[in-house]
C-alpha cells in the first residue's frame, strides 16, 4: 500500500481541508441572516475533503507504473526561491533600488554562473540597469511609489 | 452600434491610445516568439505598466499583447520548429517543413495573413455577439449566475489535461482561497489563521501572477541547461520575402476552411480555459479531415498553417466575448485583464457594455486595429524575432520576476501583495509538481466570491433549493455541468482503456 505522488498530494489537501473545516466550527452565526459566515466555507471544504479522499483511495487502488525519473535541477529551483524570499524580506529594509540590484545579480549569477570578469560585469550591468530602469519608469512616469528602505532611507 | 464602433476606432487612432496599443502588440509578439514565455507571462509583465494609465489605455495595451502574442508564436514555430507559445504548436507541423523546404517567407506570411483573417473573423463575432449575450445575461438572477459559474468551473476542471479528480480538487482549492479572510456578504472576518495579511481576503491578482509566473519560470529553471542561449538552428540571414498576392490567394481561395477553422477558434475561446493550443490542434485536425490531400499534412501543407493560425487568433475574440458578456475569464490572459478592470473600479459582466459603452467599443476598436498593427510589426520585425530568442534565460527570468514583484506591490502599495505573490509562487510550483492543473485553480479564485454571493442571495431570496434546478436556464446550466463531468469521465476511461490495450499502465 505505497502512495504515489497523487496520494501524497491528496493527503496534503485533505489535512489542510480538515484543519480549515474544524476552524469553521468556531465561526459564530449572525441572527440577522439565515446563514452564517461558516455556511459556504463548510460546503467548499466538505467538497474538498471528499475529493481529496477520492484521490487518496484512487491512488491506493490504482495500478502504479514506475517511470524513469527525468534529470531535474531542483537545487537550483530551491536556490531561486530562497533568493526571491530574501528579496521580499529585503525590499522594506533596503528599498527597491538596492534590493533589486542584489536580487537580479544573485538570481542571474545562480542561473548562469559567470566564468570571468566580463561575465561578472555583464551581471552587474544587468542588475543596475534593471533596477534603475524599473524604478524610473514606474516612479517617474507611472506614478507608482516604489518601496523605500528603512535601513538605507531611499 | 456602428457609430460607437467608428467613434472607438477614431479614438483609438489618437496617439494617447495608439501608442500603448502598438507597444502592447510589440510586447505580445516578442513574448509570443520567445519559447518558454507564454502570452500569460507577457501580459503579467505588462500589467504593472498599465496601473498609471487610464482604463482604455491599459485595455488597449493588453488587447495588443493578446493579439500580438497569439500571432508571435508562429515565427519561431515556422523558422525553428519551436512553438513560441503553446497555441502555435500546430503551426510547427507544416510551417517548419515548408520553411526547411526553402519557402520560409511563404510559410511565415501564410501564418501572418491567416492570423489576420482569423483575428478579424473573431472580431466580427466579438462585436456582434457580446451585446446580445450580455442582454441574455441581464435576465439572469442569482440562481442562474451561480449555475453559470459552477458550469464554467466544472468545464474547466473536466477538460484540462490530467485526471478529473485533480482538476476538481484544483478548482476546489481555488474556492478555498476565497473563503479565507472575510465573508463577502456581511464583511465579517473568518479563517484568517491569526494573520493580518488575510484580514481583508486574498486579492486574486498577486495569486494569479505568483502561480503562473513561478510555475512557468521554475519549470524552466529545473531543466538542465535551461539558462543557456538558444543559438542552434538559427539562421539570421534567412530570407522572408514572398509574393503577398499569391499568399493571400492561397488563403482566400479556401474560404470554407478559413471560416470553419476560425469558428472552431471562436467557440473554443468562448468556453472557459480551454485555450488557443486546443483550438489550433483541433482546427488542424479538422482541416486535415476535410482536405482532399490529407497525406500532404505534416510535409508543408499550406492548409495546416492557415488552419492553426486562423483558429488561434479567432480564439482571442471568443475569449474576450466571455469576459465582456459574462465576466468569466476565458483563459489566464483574460483573467489578468479582468483584474486590470477591477483595479480601475470597473466591473466586467452583463452590465459592462451598457454602463461603459466607450470602454467596450474602444476595446473592440483596439482589437481590430491590433490585427493591422500585428501584420505591420511582423512584416518589419519577423527577422529580428530570431535574435530575440537568443536572450538568455539568466537575463530574462530575474527581470520578469522583478516586474511581477512591482505588479504585486503596486496593487496596494503594500508588502502583503509581494508576500502573497511569493507564497502562491511556491504553491503554484508545488501544484505543477504534484500534477494539479492550474487553470481550474485560478478560475476558482476568480469566481469563488461570486459563487458564494450568488448562492447566498438566491437562498435568501427564496429558501427553496429546488429553484436551482427548476428555473430553466439555471437547471440547464447545472445539467450541462453534469454532462461535462460525464463526458470527462468517459474520456478519461477511454484513454485508460487505450493505454491498457497498449500494454502500459494507467497513471491515475
Amino acid at each position: 500500500m505505497k502512495l504515489s505522488r497523487d496520494g501524497w498530494g491528496g493527503l496534503a489537501v485533505l489535512a489542510a481541508s480538515l484543519l480549515l473545516f474544524w476552524l469553521t466550527l468556531g465561526l459564530k452565526d449572525n441572527p440577522l441572516v439565515p446563514f452564517g459566515p461558516g455556511f459556504y466555507p463548510r460546503i467548499v471544504l466538505g467538497l474538498t475533503i471528499l475529493l481529496s479522499l477520492g484521490l487518496v483511495f484512487a491512488d491506493l487502488k490504482g495500478k502504479k507504473t514506475e517511470s524513469k525519473p527525468e534529470k531535474r535541477n531542483y537545487a537550483l529551483v530551491a536556490l531561486q526561491f530562497g533568493v526571491f524570499g530574501l528579496y521580499c524580506g529585503a525590499l522594506p529594509l533596503l528599498g527597491f533600488r538596492v534590493a533589486t540590484v542584489l536580487y537580479v545579480a544573485a538570481a542571474s549569477a545562480l542561473l548562469d554562473p559567470p566564468r570571468d570578469a566580463r561575465g561578472w560585469l555583464r551581471v552587474a550591468v544587468l542588475a543596475v540597469v534593471t533596477s534603475l530602469a524599473t524604478y524610473y519608469i514606474f516612479e517617474r512616469y507611472l506614478q507608482v511609489l516604489m518601496p523605500r528602505g528603512r535601513w538605507t532611507g531611499f | 452600434m456602428f457609430e460607437l464602433l467608428w467613434q472607438g476606432i477614431e479614438g483609438m487612432m489618437a496617439a494617447k491610445y495608439f501608442v500603448p496599443l502598438v507597444v502592447g502588440t510589440l510586447a505580445g509578439i516578442v513574448g509570443g516568439a520567445l519559447p518558454g514565455v507564454t502570452i500569460t507571462m507577457t501580459i503579467i509583465v505588462v500589467l504593472p505598466f498599465t496601473f498609471g494609465l487610464d482604463p482604455l489605455q491599459g485595455l488597449a495595451a493588453m488587447t495588443g499583447v493578446y493579439v500580438g502574442g497569439s500571432a508571435g508564436g508562429l515565427v519561431t514555430a515556422v523558422l525553428l520548429g519551436l512553438p513560441g507559445t503553446p497555441s502555435a504548436i500546430a503551426t510547427t507541423f507544416d510551417g517548419h517543413p515548408m520553411a526547411r523546404r526553402g519557402e520560409p517567407g511563404r510559410a511565415i506570411w501564410l501564418g501572418i495573413w491567416a492570423s489576420f483573417f482569423g483575428g478579424m473573423i473573431g472580431g466580427l463575432f466579438l462585436i456582434g455577439a457580446t451585446g446580445p449575450l450580455a442582454r441574455i445575461a441581464l435576465e439572469f438572477g442569482p440562481w442562474e449566475f451561480f449555475s453559470l459559474f459552477v458550469f464554467a468551473l466544472s468545464m474547466v476542471a473536466g477538460l484540462v489535461e490530467g485526471t478529473l479528480l485533480k482538476g476538481l480538487i484544483s478548482g476546489a482549492l481555488g474556492l478555498v482561497v476565497t473563503i479565507l479572510g472575510n465573508d463577502p456578504v456581511m464583511g465579517r472576518e473568518r479563517l484568517t489563521l491569526g494573520l493580518d495579511v488575510l484580514s481583508g481576503g486574498i486579492p486574486f491578482l498577486p495569486v494569479l501572477i505568483g502561480v503562473f509566473a513561478f510555475a512557468q519560470i521554475m519549470s524552466e529553471v529545473e531543466r538542465p541547461g535551461a539558462a543557456s542561449r538558444m543559438r542552434e538552428g538559427i539562421d539570421a540571414a534567412v530570407k522572408l520575402t514572398a509574393s503577398h498576392l499569391k499568399v493571400l490567394w492561397e488563403i482566400v481561395s479556401r474560404p470554407v476552411m478559413l471560416l470553419w477553422t476560425s469558428i472552431i477558434g471562436v467557440v473554443i475561446g468562448v468556453l472557459p480555459a480551454i485555450g488557443g493550443s486546443a483550438a489550433s490542434v483541433m482546427a488542424y485536425d479538422q482541416a486535415k479531415k476535410f482536405s482532399r490531400h490529407p497525406e500532404r499534412f505534416g510535409q508543408g501543407a499550406p492548409e495546416g498553417i492557415i488552419a492553426s493560425e486562423a483558429s488561434n487568433n479567432a480564439n482571442v475574440g471568443g475569449s474576450l466575448v466571455t469576459i465582456m458578456a459574462f465576466g468569466i475569464p476565458g483563459d489566464a490572459v483574460t483573467a489578468v485583464m479582468l483584474g486590470a478592470l477591477t483595479i480601475h473600479g470597473i466591473q466586467s459582466g452583463p452590465l459592462f457594455i451598457s454602463q461603459n459603452p466607450q470602454l467596450a467599443y474602444g476595446m473592440f476598436a483596439a482589437y481590430l486595429i491590433a490585427q493591422v498593427v500585428m501584420v505591420v510589426l511582423l512584416a518589419v520585425l519577423a527577422r529580428w524575432m530570431l535574435r530575440v530568442v537568443t536572450v538568455p534565460k539568466s537575463v530574462l527570468f530575474p527581470v520578469v520576476l522583478v516586474l511581477c514583484t512591482v505588479g504585486a506591490w503596486a496593487l496596494s502599495n503594500a508588502m502583503s501583495g509581494v508576500w502573497i505573490l511569493f507564497i502562491f509562487g511556491i504553491f503554484g510550483y508545488a501544484m505543477v509538481k504534484f500534477g494539479f492543473p492550474l487553470a481550474p485553480f485560478i478560475l476558482g479564485v476568480i469566481l469563488g466570491d461570486q459563487i458564494e454571493i450568488n448562492l447566498l442571495r438566491a437562498v435568501m431570496t427564496d429558501s427553496d433549493p429546488w429553484l436551482f434546478l427548476t428555473r430553466p436556464i439555471s437547471g440547464g446550466l447545472l445539467l450541462a455541468s453534469v454532462l461535462s463531468f460525464a463526458a470527462a469521465i468517459w474520456q478519461h476511461q477511454r484513454a485508460q482503456r487505450k493505454t491498457a490495450a497498449g500494454g502500459g499502465g494507467a497513471d491515475f
